[in-house]
């Protein structure tokens, strides 16, 4: 692992990256762009947390296709392990090959051959330390908080060292150090092993004005006054207090697009109250401000 | 990846970080060496002279939590704003805040507090603070005696196996699941070595995804040693697991119990608790609880409410709050200190409320005889 070498153009300056996102419509502040910079600068891993929906994964997608880079995803969940992760040897393929060799090798000759690189699944953080595209690939290992415990110990050797050992072959080194993007929804606490090796950025819900730009630069057909509309209700209904699950970006994304589906170009009660299940999705949410208090809502300034 | 660092501004410049770091550690964000290291490197990669920039880099090479990045921005604005009129701390352990403040929310239970030496901690601490609803009386938390708490941590245990959704290490039979080659290929020897049928496995179910939500109001006071002992074997018997103490709001207070022997855990919590002991709010509270940390509400998760039931709430409104959390979690339990007394029924307008959203209702007692708990159902308790 050479020193920052900026290979990536978005090695160069924070400003780089701004642009490049940009380019790819992911509105993203300064703050966050920073964090992205040094992360490709620095060859850190980068931990996102923030809530959901809010484009931490997005984020990742942006930066595969400015860098025109593969994007390798793993996606965590409870039981994930080393097999789903890693690697597999691929048993089927070598029992055909121990009875296809049976009797013109010998037992050592078979047994080198079915433990070689031939022989072995690659799994997503394997395929990203071998990765061959023209660019560094990009790793998203998605909603790691949904992963056990265990399984951020066998991210360790992954994250700090960017190699992987396999007993039976030895420790195979990244070619190119993947960029890494590490997404939690912080439904646990990550441990503290795996936050020293990453950087550390936060998404929290936007602004009125950020969401606004975010529904423009996604939604070009969208007239501006209709946007902002559209994200003054939404931060209102984030800002009511007893809401079983508050709309992320993507939530008022979808609803903007069904809105514009149905022909709407301004806020009113009988179009909202139909397509608020874009925005709420919690049955006794939805029955609450469908029934009682969506006028209130859309009244309110 | 480790070259030196080299800044525009020369060797003045590490002086000061120094102090800059230390005095975030004083104030309870954690950073080892590396982030120091990461930190210099990111400084080296962006203009330093640019505050925004500078801030930045600090940001994101030190924080590890939204809390720490609150603390970083505080600390940077005072310590690059008037340095050299701030005497920079030595790097310590003293004063540290402890790790049970992080993440804390404005207005929670219980108030922020810096912890005083250990020497110095009262194993009973009565002084209080104003609340709306009730004097304030503090916790006593004397500790039990060592049985007790084995007692508490084989129940424990018991209970861990009885709520357990999460796959453990041990593998068990499955008609889905990835292959058992070595299951498969000892069948195959049955048929002359053709596998003629997969075996497949998974991992069996032995590890709980636990939520406690403990009432420290005032009328819990005489039951907190009792309880912390409980809720102290559950934590460390139970790794995923959450521990929130509530009153008239409510604040997550798992970090007091992370590797912590129990002779500590316990004066850091009494000096937590002390200003604790308000009227309880409890539908509130659960409200809040799902607002601020709902993430942790999983189909795999077992919450556990300690409460003795009386209420100054509204009990539609707990019984509103408790069918959502009933919803979004796999179980609820409700610990009653006084569930395990003769001729005990549920007569609180809060435990009348709860009751059809509950699974189990029990009392610290029957956790060590889990079996015992077990029979204690709701529907025989809503029937006496």
């Amino acid at each position: 692992m050479s020193a920052a070498a900026p290979a990536s153009p978005l090695a160069a300056s924070v400003e780089a990256v701004l642009t490049a996102l940009s380019e790819q419509k992911y509105v993203i502040e300064r703050g966050l762009a920073t964090a992205v910079f040094l992360a490709i600068r620095l060859e850190k891993p980068l931990l996102i947390e923030g809530e959901p929906g809010c484009g931490k994964t997005e984020i990742a997608k942006a930066l595969a296709t400015a860098t025109n880079a593969e994007l390798i995803r793993l996606q965590c969940y409870e039981g994930l392990d080393a097999s789903a992760a890693l690697y597999e040897w691929d048993y089927p393929r070598q029992l055909l090959e121990i009875r296809l060799h049976e009797r013109d090798r010998t037992t050592a000759e078979v047994e080198t051959e079915i433990y070689s690189e031939r022989f072995l699944l690659k799994r997503p953080l394997l395929r990203a330390l071998q990765g061959e595209g023209p660019a560094r690939p990009v790793l998203l290992i998605d909603e790691l908080d949904r992963a056990d415990e265990e399984f951020e110990g066998l991210l360790l050797e992954v994250l700090s060292e960017f190699q992987v050992t396999v007993p039976e072959i030895g420790t195979i080194r990244a070619t190119r150090i993947p960029l890494v993007i590490l997404t939690s929804n912080r439904t646990r606490e990550l441990g503290d092993a795996i936050k020293r090796r990453c950087l550390y950025a936060y998404i929290g819900y936007p602004t009125a004005e950020k969401e606004v730009e975010i529904l423009r630069r996604r939604l070009p057909e969208l007239p501006e006054q209709f946007a902002r509309e559209i994200a003054r209700f939404v931060q209102r209904l984030r800002g009511q207090e007893d809401l079983a699950k508050r709309p992320g970006v993507a939530e008022t994304l979808d609803w903007a697009s069904a809105l514009l589906a149905l022909g709407e170009g301004t806020l009113r009660s009988e179009p909202v109250a139909e397509t608020l299940g874009l925005l709420l999705k919690d049955a006794r949410d939805l029955e609450t401000y469908r029934k009682e208090r969506l006028d209130l809502l859309l009244a309110s300034p | 990846m480790t070259g030196p660092v080299r800044f525009p501004a020369g060797q003045r410049i590490l002086e000061r970080l120094q102090g800059f770091l230390d005095r975030l550690r004083e104030e309870g964000v954690r950073i080892g060496l590396a982030a120091g290291v990461d930190l210099g490197r990111a400084l080296a990669a962006v203009p330093a002279l640019d505050r925004e920039a500078f801030r930045e880099a600090c940001r994101v090479t030190l924080a590890k939590s939204p809390t720490d990045l609150d603390t970083i921005n505080r600390v940077f604005d005072e310590y690059w704003s008037t340095l050299g009129q701030l005497p920079v701390p030595p790097a310590s352990e003293e004063g540290k805040v402890p790790r049970g403040t992080e993440r804390r929310r404005p207005g929670g239970a219980i108030p922020p507090r810096a912890r005083p030496p250990r020497d110095e901690l009262p194993r009973e601490t009565i002084e209080g603070r104003y609340s709306p609803r009730a004097p304030a009386m503090g916790h006593p938390l004397a500790p039990l005696p060592a049985v007790e708490i084995r007692r508490f941590r084989a129940g424990a245990r018991r209970f861990r196996r009885s709520v357990a959704t999460l796959p453990g290490r041990h593998w068990t039979r499955s008609p889905a699941g990835p292959v058992d080659v070595r299951r498969t290929a000892r069948r195959g020897l049955r048929t002359g070595g053709e596998w003629v049928e997969l075996s497949r496995r998974e991992r069996a179910p032995r590890r709980a995804d636990l939520v406690v939500l403990w009432d420290v109001s005032g009328s819990m006071r005489e039951h907190t040693s009792q309880l912390f002992a409980l809720v102290y074997a559950l934590h460390r018997v139970i790794r995923r697991s959450r521990v929130f103490a509530f009153g008239h709001d409510i604040e997550e207070v798992s970090a007091l119990f992370q590797g912590q022997p129990y002779v500590r855990a316990l004066p850091d919590l009494a000096a937590r608790l002390s200003g604790a002991g308000g009227g309880t709010q409890i539908a509130h509270c659960v409200a809040e609880f799902r607002r601020h940390w709902g993430a942790v509400l999983r189909p795999t998760t077992t919450v556990v409410i300690l409460s003795d039931g009386w209420d100054l709430g509204d009990p539609a409104g707990l019984s509103r709050e408790l069918d959502r959390l009933r919803r979004e979690a796999r179980r609820v339990v409700w610990v009653n200190p006084y569930a395990a007394d003769r001729g005990f029924v549920p007569a609180t307008a809060a435990l009348k409320a709860a009751l059809p959203f509950l699974d189990l209702l029990t009392s610290p007692r029957d956790f060590p005889r889990a079996h015992v708990a077990r029979r204690l159902s709701v529907s025989s308790l809503a029937a006496a």
